[in-house]
């Protein structure tokens, strides 16, 4: 059972400063946009590891991952259906679908729909940092510091508080319903909708009770007070998380140098490009992506020898 | 201090008081214990208390309410924050920060306050309500009591003169109820700190407070010390809990013996109890050979009648368990083990038959297993190994909506019942699933809102009726069924007396009707007053299953009040398996 939400595991990745983290998963999300070469792609999905493995949130990266090959499948099959410039036939659907006319599975379809999986994959892969490895506490500061408003900040994160208590809530109510004889995934669609239905009507009464409830208890502790609120808990950065933002910035304006220089690019219609690479290429590659990765790596060299 | 005159206060769109006509004055340190049937304004007077009414509520009000001289209606719930500290009811929906010093941070944040002044306070707020320990853990992951107890932390760390507790236990077990209680206690004690308590667990709590008022119907009906108040019997019209140590003094009191203050806990009780025994009985030797004199005086005539009532008792158990012995059970567990996804075992290798016509009272800590094993009884959990065979079904082979027709489950909240736009309906809704229509459903919903009482609502909406109402519709929207099993969660958390009352009249009528009745509970007292049959659960383990007599009593921790006194009467040829107030004023008789 994986639940989805923050649990502390101590890790140094958890530790780190969220600036850091949010830092990364820009860059990471960055990179995955300025490059379109699959090799380039695949390996910076893959440098996203390391972050995933040093904060101990494999197994909710898993669970998120399977979601989210599914995903990439449906691309890659939609994309091959449906994209007929390539050249490289592999398959003449012999049959005329309406609209879509007869279908022409090209290698170019598939490869697209490749290349743009990994860059999916990558950005989902970051993402999950920020799920499972970022405290929620630290990221509304992080927020309230980039002076979103305050107001706004805490509702968001409220609203991600309640969604396991929402679950839960569903759950009851369904088994409330099948214990009255409701056959919940029975019939045919619109009886099942309607079903489903008797849940969401509860569900929802359930949950203006319970903001009702939420609101008056932060009332009672004077919440939006008028004042300017103070923070008991402030954002510290040191030298060693000054050190990894200049490493991710760099990262990115390094990628952004190579995205202009013509690395990284490819080119996918009407005849796929070759994908090998120069060995300076490959070279520059690699310097990138430890720039990216200057979390985990300064993170794990920090526990050994303090930076600040 | 707090001072309210000439309070009437009606919610915006009812046109009947929630509030009518308050005068009271609650002095500095004072412990009040609120109390009353539920609808009576109990939370409407908390929350005028902190300015919510009229602030957060809206409503007409009238009359003046001071809190340290400031007057609620001209200063908002942020400014009285710092004297006012409420704590509400559910202890999900009020905690807001991720983890628990950021909790207790949170009302000093909102107020501004310098960050090592709420440093400080976040210490002292943790070292005086004693969870220092629970201060880095995420509020998620705490039980319910160590909820409530993290709630009220978070309103001390604002240095309030008064706190105002909205049924804070209602919610937990018997433990994190406890551990809450204790806290209150303890801030009143030492600190000073005013305590406005609203609890319907008055045995639990009385002993500790100087003075309870009972609210009814929006208007204040009785104001004084705890001991004159529960002691004359005139509240219990009001659908207050007495507690059962009380009831008996009444009682014994009323029959012209010697007891001369009321008292509130096991221990008074015991002292009070031997005092009159101890009397009567040099009384009764005095008058040996009029033995009738004695008794008219209402004094104990020792040990014989004791001896006569506690063979009744027995007979009456062995009777109802050779009554059933031979009916064939309506379910039968056997060997029945549950795991669950994430590894953990919730039940283990349990036997268990329940036949006909038996009250069954599960019991037993939290997480010991008690919902995971009756929601196999429907089939809501299947089984990991081992069997449930409900009257010749295997629950294995069966859809839990084919299960409702032979078994009614009805949850804790009934609010999850409920979703129809009318009463009627709610009955209707069950009916049809079960493919059961025109006449015959139309006179099943008769007879069954007949039955609880709901004619008047029948085309009311749900939710908008009161606690008590929504938990009869929701049985209703069940029994309409006539399973021939029912189970109950925990139907009675939070309930006040005369409504657990209600209920489990209308559960003992239906057993009689050879059905079976089992209910989850850590009611002890409402398992000694109602059950014919305990089993209690430990770790998912059955660890004692037998008649409710041998099983609650001589008991230590799952042993109701009268029980407790009744073990320490022993000398006095007291039996020691009485159970409730009832059985020892019939024993005393």
């Amino acid at each position: 059972m994986v639940s989805y939400k923050y649990s502390d595991k101590g890790t140094v990745i958890h530790r780190l400063n969220p600036w850091c983290k949010l830092a990364w998963i820009a860059a990471v999300f960055v990179l995955a946009l300025l490059f379109d070469s699959p090799i380039y792609l695949l390996l910076l999905s893959l440098s996203t590891l390391p972050v995933i493995l040093t904060a101990r949130v494999w197994k909710e990266w898993l669970s998120v991952m399977k979601f989210a090959f599914f995903l990439c499948l449906l691309i890659i099959v939609i994309n091959a259906l449906v994209s007929n410039q390539g050249s490289h036939v592999l398959y003449q659907i012999p049959v005329a679908i309406p609209i879509a006319g007869a279908p022409r599975i090209t290698l170019e379809g598939i490869l697209w729909g490749v290349g743009n999986s990994l860059r999916l994959l990558a950005i989902i892969s970051a993402f999950t940092v920020l799920m499972f490895a970022i405290h929620p506490d630290d990221l509304m500061l992080a927020m309230v510091k980039a002076k979103l408003p305050y107001k706004s900040v805490m509702v968001t994160s409220l609203s991600t508080k309640f969604v396991p208590a929402l679950i839960d809530d569903a759950q009851c109510i369904a088994d409330a319903k099948k214990s009255r004889g409701l056959e919940l995934d029975r019939g045919g669609r619109i009886q099942r909708v309607k079903s489903y239905a008797s849940i969401a009507i509860p569900l929802l009464s359930n949950s203006l009770d319970r903001a009702v409830q939420v609101a008056e208890a932060m009332e009672s502790r004077a919440f939006g007070s008028g004042q300017k609120r103070t923070f008991y808990k402030e954002l510290k950065i040191n030298k060693g998380d000054i050190t990894i933002l200049s490493f991710v910035f760099f990262s990115i304006a390094f990628g952004v140098f190579l995205h202009c220089s013509g690395q990284g690019g490819y080119q996918y219609y009407p005849v796929v490009g070759a994908v090998s690479l120069t060995a300076s290429e490959w070279a520059m590659l690699f310097v990138l992506l430890l720039m990216v990765n200057a979390m985990p790596i300064l993170a794990l060299l920090k526990r050994k020898v303090p930076l600040d | 201090m707090i001072s309210i005159r000439n309070l009437t206060f009606y919610y915006s769109g009812s046109d009947k008081p929630s509030l009518r006509d308050i005068n009271l004055e609650i002095e500095d340190g004072e412990f009040v214990l609120l109390t009353g049937p539920s609808g009576g304004g109990k939370s409407s007077l908390c929350r005028c208390l902190n300015g919510l009414i009229p602030h957060f509520y809206g409503g007409k009000i009238t009359g003046k309410v001071e809190v340290n001289g400031l007057d609620v209606t001209k200063h908002s719930t942020k400014e009285l924050a710092t004297m006012v500290g409420m704590v509400f009811q559910d202890p999900e929906n009020q905690l807001v920060a991720t983890d628990v010093d950021s909790e207790l941070a949170f009302g000093l944040e909102n107020l501004a306050f310098a960050k090592e002044v709420i440093a400080r306070r976040v210490e002292e707020a943790l070292d005086t309500v004693g969870i220092v320990s629970l201060r880095h853990r995420a509020t998620s992951e705490l039980s319910g009591g160590e909820k409530q107890r993290v709630a009220i932390a978070s309103v001390l760390a604002l240095y309030p003169d008064i706190l105002v507790l909205d049924e804070p236990t209602s919610e937990l077990d018997p433990k994190g109820a406890e551990d809450v209680l204790n806290v209150v206690e303890r801030l009143n004690d030492e600190l000073g700190i005013t305590v406005i308590l609203v609890e319907h667990r008055l045995d639990r709590v009385v002993a500790h407070s100087d003075r309870v008022i009972v609210l009814e119907k929006g208007m204040i009906t009785a104001d004084g010390d705890p001991r004159s108040i529960l002691g004359d019997g005139r509240i219990s019209q009001s659908g207050v809990g007495i507690p059962p140590i009380i009831k008996l003094a009444q009682v014994v009191k009323s029959k012209g013996n010697l007891i001369d203050n009321t008292p509130l806990t096991v221990k008074e009780g015991r002292i009070a109890l031997a005092k009159a025994l101890r009397h009567s009985e040099r009384f009764a030797s005095r008058h040996s050979e009029h033995p009738s004199l004695s008794l008219r005086a209402g004094g104990v005539a020792i040990p014989r009648p004791f001896a006569i009532a506690q063979g009744d008792n027995k007979e009456s158990v062995i009777a109802s368990e050779t009554k059933q012995s031979h009916l064939k059970p309506l379910i039968e567990v056997k060997k029945l083990w549950h795991f669950y996804p994430d590894g953990f075992v919730a039940v283990k290798d349990i036997n268990l038959k329940v036949c006909p016509g038996e009250f069954v009272a599960i019991m037993g800590r939290n997480a010991s297993g008690k919902t995971t094993l009756v929601k196999h009884f429907n089939g809501l959990l299947k089984p990991t190994k081992g069997d449930v065979i409900l009257d010749d079904i295997n629950t294995r082979e069966a859809t839990v909506a084919e299960l409702s027709r032979k078994v009614g489950y009805v949850f804790q909240n009934p609010n999850d019942h409920l979703f129809c736009d009318t009463v009627e309906e709610e009955l209707a809704f069950t009916l049809n699933n079960l493919g059961v229509k025109g006449e015959e459903a139309e006179s099943l919903i008769d007879q069954t809102l007949e039955r609880f009482d709901l004619m008047q609502y029948r085309y009311q909406y749900p939710r908008f009726l009161s606690g008590g109402e929504k938990q009869r519709v929701a049985l209703a929207s069940i029994l309409v069924a006539q399973p021939r099993i029912i189970i109950l969660d925990e139907p009675t958390r939070g309930m006040e007396y005369r409504l657990k009352a209600e209920l489990m009249k209308f559960l003992d009528q239906y057993r009689r009707e050879g059905r079976a009745v089992i209910l989850v509970t850590q009611d002890v007292e409402i398992a000694a007053e109602f059950s014919d049959r305990v089993v209690l659960l430990s770790e998912g383990k059955i660890v004692v299953d037998g008649p409710k007599r041998e099983v609650l009593s001589r008991a230590l921790l799952f042993s109701p009040q009268i029980n407790r006194l009744a073990q320490a009467l022993k000398s006095y040829g007291v039996p020691d398996d009485i159970l409730t107030a009832e059985e020892m004023i019939e024993a005393l008789a």
